[in-house]
């Protein structure tokens, strides 16, 4: 099991202060659907962007 | 590098790995990207073995989103977490003996400027704080006294991270680390005052806790080294291994220190501030 983050999308605005924090490249992207969608494989699971998201759209989580 | 240089010839195509086929199909090259559209384009850097919330991995990936030409940019970096992801990242990127990265960069840009006479190759370069404060901190004044046109870009962690916390001449007085067990003894090194004062024609202090900040500095300054001279970067990425705080609050902390050692600065001579007003 690994940590990661999860999406909620009706709360995401897609502001992309999340992206703009995550300290790995190309973990979060923004969709077509201006949301913002997490490679799990990749997420080291630091959680810096549930602290900045001002919507609480990011949730701790597990795969 | 160039689009060019890194499309591949029909046979490879379909057996290259998908980051090689993004980077070509959606990366920065010959097309123009800044923090702003991170999340939408290709980043230059790979999977990196940083730790899970490391403040430098976020400056150098700010940083690299923001290089005005990354296909003709060569990045110059020395012992440190940095090399981490510098070494996993497509833009040319050389390592030095510790403390010689300055040298190396005057080197360099000198050579790339006889050689392309007619284009610029920026030479930046992205080291620790240690890397600058301490052991390469003759050869970085040097350079900055000689007027080379190359952007020099701190990773500030207030420690030397990848040795497991030895103090740095820019950590915080009274800072108790890993191997400085009773607190460090003097203040933190005012390099970026030294910066101003030794010939850098622009400088700005920012933090990762403000990246669309970090990335327009970064930007300005390698722009003005082109056409004007030495340029400076000092960037706040806080290390929750060595400072021992939870990974999730690496950009708390960044925020904290801009109410104090961290607030935000910028110097330019008259001459930049003309320049900036026609870019
Ligand atoms: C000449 C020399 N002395 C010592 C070292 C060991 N060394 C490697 S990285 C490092 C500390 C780097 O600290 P800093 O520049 O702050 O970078 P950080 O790891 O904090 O990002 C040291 C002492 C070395 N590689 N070369
Ligand atoms: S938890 Fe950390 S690594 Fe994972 S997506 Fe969020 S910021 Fe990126
Ligand atoms: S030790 Fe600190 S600076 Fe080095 S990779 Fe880990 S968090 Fe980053
Ligand atoms: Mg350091």
């Amino acid at each position: 099991m690994y940590v990661t983050v999860k999406v909620d999308k009706d709360k995401c605005t897609g502001c992309k202060l999340c992206i703009l924090t995550c300290p790995e490249a190309n973990v979060i992207t923004l969709n077509e659907d201006k949301k913002v969608c997490i490679n799990s494989n990749r997420c080291k699971g630091c959680f810096l962007c549930v602290s900045v998201c001002p919507k609480k759209a990011l949730k701790e989580g597990s795969v | 590098m160039s689009v060019r240089n890194i499309t591949p010839v029909k046979e490879f195509e379909d057996i290259l790995p998908k980051e090689y086929k993004d980077l070509v199909n959606k990366g920065p090259f010959n097309n123009k990207k800044s923090v702003d559209d991170l999340g939408t384009f290709k980043e230059i850097i790979e999977e990196h073995p940083h730790c899970a919330g490391c403040g430098v991995s976020l400056g150098i990936r700010l940083a690299l989103a923001s290089l005005p030409s990354p296909e003709d940019s060569l990045v110059v970096g020395t012992p440190g977490c940095s090399f981490f992801a510098l070494s996993q990242s497509a833009v040319n990127y050389s390592n030095t003996a510790f403390g010689n990265q300055n040298a190396v960069a005057t080197g360099l840009k000198r050579m790339l400027q006889i050689r392309y006479p007619d284009k610029h190759k920026d030479v930046i370069v992205m080291v620790g704080d240690g890397g600058i404060a301490d052991i390469g901190l003759d050869l970085t004044l040097h350079s900055w006294f000689r007027k080379e046109k190359i952007t020099t870009i701190m990773l500030d962690n207030e420690v030397y991270g990848n040795t497991g916390g030895q103090e740095s001449g820019m950590s915080m007085k009274g800072r108790v680390l890993n191997m400085a067990p009773t607190g460090k003894k003097f203040d933190k090194i005012p390099v970026f005052d030294m910066a101003e004062v030794s010939g850098c024609v622009y400088g700005a202090r920012v933090t990762v806790a403000n990246p669309k900040k970090v990335g327009q500095v970064v930007r300005n300054a390698i722009l003005i080294a082109r056409e004007i001279g030495p340029t400076y970067v000092q960037i706040f990425t806080p290390c929750p291994t060595n400072m021992k705080f939870p990974p999730d609050q690496t950009i708390k902390i960044a925020k904290e220190a801009q109410k104090d050692q961290y607030s935000y600065k910028e110097f330019m001579t008259d001459e930049v501030a003309e320049y900036l007003k026609n870019i």
